[in-house]
């Protein structure tokens, strides 16, 4: 179905505002970023050297935009996605190259406030005002995105960026456990993948889909790896340059980040092998949960944590943005195309534990995924990061409060928007938190 | 004659000997974890198979085999059909030629397959009443009773899925002198006469083999034999019994269907549980599921409590255990 002319949302700003607001917020963000990875180098003094590769895909305005472009200047396509639920294994298939492009710029959210109004959800906004201005490269190098009409702010989101760009969406059913949702869900990914040989023109062979899985296997490997890794207690990794290697994941060339880490992986090991850790060992070890924190700007609550006195250790997450991004491989029974399909498309609905789903139980599997997190990286508290504006997460606080009290593992509510005007007072909470965890700690 | 006996005893403990060595090869070398079970499995059905021919040559009273395994089936389920029934090594033998073809199976919608199930009850009380219903009919003439009713009738219906394809005896299939033979095969002969008996037989074999090429181990679905081992399971007092168990850990579950989709007896039990045993009478110990699971942990086989097989991270080349 083509997109009607005209646009339905866009407030056009002057051609020149544009390009000025574009040029100080990319120099704003580019300047942030710098003095993001300057901090967590000095938070930790003996970082491997690996990480500098991380930090370079971190800054996407400079090498990973280029390669890109180079990248389109060859033919290659790029297609974006805003949550987890587009396959990237047919992506890679059709020979085009994924990009993830929701945002964490926190000066775009002004600009999506004149389209979307301030109770929506702040990722939700600042992609909407990085679309205005043409901020983020990976909307802007996309040949067409892939959305998932989860939540009400990211349904309405497709809305918006289908004026920019074709806008394909995936219409997960909520109810995942239902046999006639598996056969939905298969029918929706199938009028993907058309679409996308169609932008292509490279038909999805069962072959190159085979390859596209075993590609996506070994970035599984490594990212599950590094995951096993902050399991060790003392921690041998920080938990923002985790964070940081999760995230590059998104938008970095698969194969290469999975080399990179695979690397890494092994300095770590070699490092837990010598005792040779990343902060003493007495330091609380926290896991955040809710509401993704996004590069660069929404580094803001993962900076509080490790820079706060005293100091904790990021040692899980539970964003889409971060653990849950690659930790379910796609399992195929035999390797004929319709299996291989299923195999995707049930792999992409059916593990994840986003609140956007329910059940006869509610969304239990979010629950059961949090305490086996909790258990095996031994975490001693959690922070619940809600953004203003997401009912979803919100909502399951209370449900999530009660399984963790079970446990006695102990819950902080917190919510933030993309400001970084509540930094001091969102410390102040955070410290008390975690002073509360280490005194647990030494009991 | 007794050092016949020594030497049966010797030649059995070489064969098992060399099993050993073989499972012990496979665990050891194999280092892909998403196929270590089923060539494990594969093995053992090629040894039981060889095993129930030598079992065969020895003894006619194959009924006594039957009740020890019926015995047994109390404390481990269905093993019997997963891994040591020489039919169901037939039909996973077809599964990978149709693998090789690669073509795709047709899955059984859930609903028949649990009508199926009990259906498989409904054929078992049907072929042990028999003799009781049609035995004090008087006119054994009749071709129809004589069919029906016949020496160890039930028996040889409950001992079919055990014959190995090359039997010691004289056969109804003859080959270059070698006696073939086939799962229900002298049931057919004995009752078909002369002329029909090579037919029959090559139709029900071809039909059960062509529908295992489509429907995963599709004759384990009305097989009387599996009802009889999963019988008792079925009861709720005698659940406590089996010493083997699927045993799922709730937490690290996160429901991804690859269980679902894996398995051969389409078995939706394992998924849908919350957590804790899987009790369900159709599954039969395969472990496609143990093996295909990604969690570390998630799926485990207890005996006796003890854990045997665990689900393993299978990205991760495995280390030797």
């Amino acid at each position: 179905m083509e997109a009607s002319a005209g646009k339905k949302y866009g407030v056009e700003l002057p051609p020149k505002e544009a390009e000025e607001l574009r040029k100080a917020m990319k120099t704003a963000s580019a300047k942030l970023m710098n003095e993001y990875v300057e901090r967590m180098r000095k938070a930790w003094p003996n970082r491997p050297k690996v990480m500098q590769y991380f930090d370079d895909v971190a800054r996407f305005f400079d090498t990973r935009e280029r390669e890109l472009l180079k990248a389109k200047e060859e033919g290659k396509k790029v297609v974006g996605y805003t949550c987890m639920f587009a396959p990237i294994e047919l992506i890679l298939a059709a020979g085009a190259i994924p990009v993830r492009v929701a945002c964490g710029v926190y000066d775009a959210v002004k600009l999506g406030n004149r389209i979307v109004p301030v109770e929506v959800c702040p990722v939700v906004r600042s992609t909407v005002g990085a679309g205005m201005v043409d901020l983020s490269p990976f909307i802007e190098l996309s040949d067409a995105l892939i959305t998932a009409l989860t939540c009400d702010g990211m349904t309405k989101l497709s809305e918006i960026l289908s004026d920019k760009k074709p806008v394909w969406t995936l219409n997960p059913p909520r109810l995942k456990d239902a046999p006639q949702s598996t056969r939905f869900w298969r029918e929706e990914l199938k009028t993907v993948k058309t679409k996308l040989e169609k932008l292509t023109g490279t038909k999805i062979t069962a072959k190159g889909l085979k390859s596209a899985i075993e590609i996506m296997h070994r970035a599984t490997r490594a990212f599950k790896r590094l995951q096993e890794i902050r399991r060790s207690n003392p921690p041998v990794i920080m938990g923002r340059d985790a964070m940081l290697v999760n995230q590059t994941a998104m938008w970095d060339d698969i194969e290469r980040w999975t080399a990179k880490t695979e690397e890494l992986c092994m300095e770590l090991e070699k490092r837990a092998g010598e005792k040779v850790w990343a902060c003493p060992p007495d330091t609380p070890r926290v896991m955040l949960a809710g509401s993704p924190a996004i590069w660069p700007d929404n580094w803001k609550l993962p900076n509080i944590v490790e820079e706060a006195t005293p100091q904790g250790v990021i040692v899980a997450d539970e964003f889409c943005f971060g653990d849950r991004f690659l930790f379910d491989p796609v399992g195929v029974d035999e390797w004929t195309m319709e299996d291989m399909f299923n195999a995707v498309a049930e792999r992409y609905l059916l593990p994840s534990t986003c609140p956007y789903f329910t059940s006869e139980d509610g969304n239990e599997d979010r629950v059961n995924w949090l305490i086996a997190r909790i258990k095996e990286r031994r975490v001693d508290g959690v922070i619940y990061h809600v953004f203003r504006g997401c009912m979803l997460y919100a909502i399951e606080y209370m449900r999530i409060k009660r399984a963790l009290d079970k446990i006695n593992v102990p819950v902080y509510y917190l919510d933030t928007d993309y400001t970084r005007e509540d930094v001091g007072q969102l410390k102040t909470r955070v410290e008390a938190f975690l002073e509360m965890l280490k005194s647990r700690v030494e009991v | 004659m007794w050092l016949q006996v020594v030497s049966e005893i010797l030649k059995l403990t070489v064969f098992a000997g060399l099993t050993l060595a073989g499972i012990l090869a496979i665990l050891i070398w194999k280092k892909d974890l998403k196929t270590k079970i089923t060539y494990m499995r594969f093995l053992v059905q090629a040894a039981s198979m060889v095993a129930f021919y030598l079992l065969f040559s020895y003894t006619t009273e194959l009924l006594l085999i039957l009740a020890a395994i019926f015995v047994l089936s109390i404390f481990w389920g269905r093993l019997f059909c997963g891994w040591l029934c020489p039919f169901g090594f037939y039909m996973d033998l077809t599964a990978v030629v149709r693998k090789a073809f690669k073509a795709r199976y047709w899955n059984i919608p859930d609903k028949l397959n649990k009508a199926l199930d009990k259906l498989r009850y409904a054929i078992l009380a049907f072929f042990l009443c028999l003799p009781f219903m049609l035995g004090p009919i008087e006119p054994w003439q009749w071709p129809l009773v004589k069919f029906l009713v016949g020496p160890f009738k039930p028996m040889s219906v409950l001992l079919s899925p055990v014959e190995p394809l090359v039997i010691p005896w004289e056969s109804a299939v003859k080959l270059y002198g070698i006696n073939l033979s086939y799962p229900y095969a002298s049931v057919i002969a004995y009752y078909s006469g002369e002329k029909f008996a090579l037919l029959s037989i090559t139709i029900f074999a071809f039909l059960t083999l062509a529908s295992s090429f489509v429907v995963r181990r599709f004759w384990c679905r009305f097989c009387p034999t599996g009802a009889t081992f999963s019988a008792l399971n079925r009861f709720k007092p005698f659940s406590w019994i089996p010493i083997l168990r699927l045993h799922k850990v709730e937490e690290k579950c996160t429901k991804c269907g690859i269980c679902r989709r894996v398995c051969p007896a389409t078995v939706t039990e394992v998924y849908d549980r919350k957590g804790g045993d899987i009790k369900t009478s159709m599954c039969m110990l395969c472990l496609r599921c143990v093996e295909m699971c990604p969690y570390e942990d998630c799926l485990r086989l207890n005996l006796a409590g003890k854990t045997v097989f665990r689900s393993r991270n299978w990205l991760e080349p495995s280390k030797i255990e």
